[in-house]
């Protein structure tokens, strides 16, 4: 079977063809296409603005993707797209663009949640059977394990998502965007050494990241290299500063706060893999803390690389096949998208 | 503590701080932030819980040093606390916050957790427990939902919030011994195991305050691990919550707020 | 010759503890003399038996100074180990106070001697033959479990230095039998005691 999969919750539009040959073979990926909106060095990007990037360019790639897999109209079994959650009008750009396509090729539409797209698209790649699941994006931060038919949030974010936290960290300290802010935080990060205190707020299985952007915008003001030297933010010893020692700072603290509340989980569930899905998931810094933790438990880290864990159209083909498969679709009617979709109210028929 | 499972051999071995280095120990279970033993301390004859904090590898070490001296002594003020107002906790026996380690009191029995899980296993079922059971076969049950909605409600009315309230840290005490075990005796018939004192343990992440906001994180906290683990049983927890509200003055303002709480958990979606 | 009990604390095996507990005791005011003095001979924790609850009320900060004393490098906030005892008993982190609370004074009839045997000259027979030769008191034989230790307690004054207030004392509540009552209020401000001291100073 095959499914096309259209994503565009975010600043990213993705295009995607999947094919499940049987049962018990890997599914193969036949073409994942994707562009990027980038906003302007100190902006975040505006729903509007993305919808309209997402309306340009939608076309255009899934023609490319339909080309590109080399299958003709007929072979595709159903659309799927993200249903939510994400931005109203970047979602509803896309979830247009799938309807035109259900009506005009008179194929069965699949509405997917983006999150569980990135938890099987996870586990598929990565082959981990039954992990903890630690999602991290610009919007969503939540630690999952599955149970009875459904991902259940263990751990989330009491108030901003990480990705979120360090883009607007990104922005206070004037880094650019370009190719995103996250990868430009973690390059500088490499070149800091002294640790800054941060607000390290973990509450049970859920963390928060107000209070750190709220240090940030403090911490920034103090490193500022218009300030006189004797005014300039040091450290115990007398060194001053950088705007490095702060992306350090940051990358220690924060990621050290997923890390944890992702082995809350995996003691609390008595797992030992832990796959780790989202944007920020390509972090090296937040793979290789994941990493100490799980070999500390004798367990193992799953990781996906960028094209799988950067926001694609695959990952909803994917989940969407899955979920066609147990004899699931979407009536035109009912197509709509929702920014709030919890990954929870999704029932899981395709698993054990 | 009886029912954790023996961890097997997929544990990492780690080396203790002195004087525990060459102790025999029982390792009773490797949790997120401990590692927890049975041993004795001061007396052959008293038991004890001895949680060892080691460091971790993946944190900074001066952020883990600061965490973890930080948590030890919050964790111990508390419970040192709770026995002074004669709220049921393990008594802190004695600490080393610059190595990590704590040595509470031994309490003999199992988890919230392990009980409801045996409670199905020999037959109960969460989805027939409407409310007229309460007085009928299922009372017992009940009644121990309401004797978690009530220890939970004495913590707080001293001002302490427990900070990740799951039933695996919710205690059932086996045995009412004054501090002396008093052995059972084999013909005695089973004690029927749902009506043991509640036992709130691992204060690890526990603070001090009487905002109704804590105290409501720390309500929808527990709700949320006994979805998890529970999955079902929601009518059940609405007992806890009921009697957590009949518990202290205020307790129902912040069943309130637990409303608040549980809509800004559903809106933290919003964004893709 | 005087009685002395020997603990062993357990994780600590290669360090015995040597205690022994007197009643009737006449020469306070010069073994409080000597401790002034820092005779190295006197070289004990002498402490008030009152103020001793139970054995674990006096083994608690017997295990901790010697834990720091120990640690490299040794950890202790007073003078010696022994010292550290009866500095360890009191709530806060005053030195003089600690010994004005729990050490002797020139009134004190009853008497507890600690000895750390740090050294393999300190031994059950070398404690009891001093303390014998210059403690003028009953010596009073320790049991097995330290039963004795806490037999010459006085409550009150114990819950006043901890302010315990009214915590840990018995309600009424069903369940403890008449009997049972002291013995349970005791076990509650123990357990409450051993904490205080744990959490002091941090």
């Amino acid at each position: 079977m095959i499914a096309l999969g259209l994503e565009g919750s975010a600043n990213k539009i993705g295009i995607g063809l999947i094919s499940h040959p049987s049962p018990d073979k890997p599914p193969i990926v036949l073409s994942n296409l994707r562009h990027t909106y980038n906003s302007p060095p100190g902006e975040g990007f505006l729903p509007k603005d993305t919808a309209i990037h997402h309306r340009t360019w939608v076309v255009r790639l899934i023609k490319q993707a339909v080309r590109q897999a080399g299958v003709k109209i007929e072979d595709i079994d159903c659309i799927c797209y993200t249903k939510g959650p994400g931005m109203g009008a970047p979602l509803q750009s896309v979830a247009l663009a799938a309807r035109t396509l259900s009506l005009l090729w008179n194929k069965p539409l699949v509405g997917v949640n983006h999150c569980v797209g990135h938890i099987e698209m996870g586990r598929a790649i990565t082959h981990a059977s039954n992990p903890v699941v630690l999602y991290v994006s610009g919007g969503n931060t939540q630690v999952i394990a599955y149970s009875a038919q459904r991902y259940r949030i263990f751990g989330e974010t009491l108030d901003i998502a990480i990705g979120n936290c360090i883009d607007r960290f990104a922005r206070t300290l004037m880094i650019p965007n370009d190719p995103f802010p996250g990868y430009n935080v973690e390059q500088l990060a490499k070149k800091g050494k002294n640790l800054v205190d941060m607000p390290y707020a973990v509450k049970g299985m859920d963390v928060s990241f107000s209070g750190v952007l709220a240090a940030a915008d403090l911490l920034a003001a103090q490193i500022d290299e218009s300030l006189p030297l004797e005014k300039r933010l040091k450290t115990e010893d007398g060194e001053i500063v950088t705007k490095a020692d702060l992306c350090f700072s940051l990358q220690e603290t924060i990621y050290a706060m997923l890390v944890e509340i992702t082995e809350r989980a995996m003691a609390h569930v008595g797992s030992t893999q832990v796959l780790v899905v989202g944007g920020v998931g390509s972090n090296e810094r937040l793979q290789q803390m994941m990493g100490l933790m799980a070999r500390d438990r004798r367990g193992s880290v799953f990781a996906t690389d960028e094209r799988f864990c950067i926001d694609n159209g695959i990952m909803i083909a994917h989940a969407g096949l899955l979920e066609f498969k147990t004899g699931v679709t979407t009536k035109l009617e009912d197509s709509t998208c929702t920014q709030r979709f919890r990954t929870d109210e999704v029932f899981v028929g395709w698993r054990d | 503590m009886a029912s954790i499972p023996t961890p097997g051999p997929e544990y990492t071995t780690h080396i203790l701080p002195a004087p525990f280095t060459s102790s025999p120990l029982t390792l009773l279970a490797q949790g997120a932030e401990a590692l927890v033993y049975r041993t004795t301390f001061l007396t052959p004859n008293t038991p004890c819980i001895l949680k060892y904090r080691p460091p971790k590898p993946y944190r900074h070490p001066i952020l883990d040093k600061r965490l973890t001296r930080a948590r030890l002594l919050a964790e111990a003020r508390v419970l040192v606390k709770c026995r002074r107002d004669g709220v049921k906790v393990p008594a802190v026996l004695g600490l080393d916050a610059d190595q990590g380690w704590l040595v509470l009191e031994w309490v003999e029995g199992g988890n919230v957790r392990s009980t409801l899980d045996r409670w199905v296993k020999e037959g109960g079922q969460f989805e027939k427990l409407g409310e007229s059971s309460k007085d009928g076969e299922n009372k017992d049950v009940w009644e121990f939902m309401r004797a978690i909605g009530t220890s939970v409600g004495k913590v707080h009315d001293i001002g302490v919030c427990h900070g990740d309230l799951t039933t695996s840290n919710l205690m059932v005490k086996t045995t009412e011994g004054h501090g002396q075990a008093q052995p059972q005796k084999p013909s005695a018939p089973a004690q029927p195991y749902l009506t043991g004192d509640i036992i709130l343990i691992d204060f690890g992440l526990a603070t001090q305050t009487v905002q109704d906001e804590d105290r409501a994180v720390d309500l929808y906290v527990l709700e949320r691990a006994f979805a998890a683990t529970h999955p079902g049983a929601e009518s059940l927890f609405q007992e806890v919550l009921r009697a957590y509200g009949e518990s202290y003055r205020g307790g129902r303002a912040v069943l309130k707020k637990l409303e608040d709480v549980r809509l800004r958990g559903r809106k933290r979606s919003m964004l893709g | 010759m005087a009685a002395v009990r020997t603990f062993s604390l357990p994780h600590y095996p290669d360090y015995p503890i040597q205690v022994a507990l007197f009643k009737d005791v006449k020469n306070a005011t010069f073994l409080r003399s000597q401790l002034l003095e820092a005779n190295a001979d006197f070289d004990y924790a002498f402490i008030d038996a009152t103020m001793i609850l139970t054995p674990l009320h006096l083994l608690h900060p017997t295990f901790l100074s010697l834990h720091l004393a120990l640690s490299t490098p040794p950890r202790l906030k007073s003078r010696t180990p022994h010292s550290e005892i009866i500095f360890r008993l009191h709530p806060n982190n005053n030195i003089g106070e600690s010994y004005r609370k729990f050490g002797i004074t020139d009134t004190t009839t009853s008497l507890i001697a600690v000895k750390l045997s740090l050294t393999p000259e300190i031994t059950s027979e070398s404690v009891a033959k001093h303390l014998g030769d210059v403690v003028e008191g009953t010596s009073v034989e320790i049991g097995e479990n330290g039963e004795q230790l806490g037999e010459m307690c006085q409550v009150s004054k114990i819950r006043k230095v901890y302010k315990l207030g009214d915590g840990g004392k018995p309600k009424g509540k069903k369940g403890v039998v008449n009997g049972d009552a002291d013995v349970d209020e005791r076990k509650q401000m123990e357990s409450v005691i051993l904490g205080i001291m744990s959490v002091k100073g941090t």
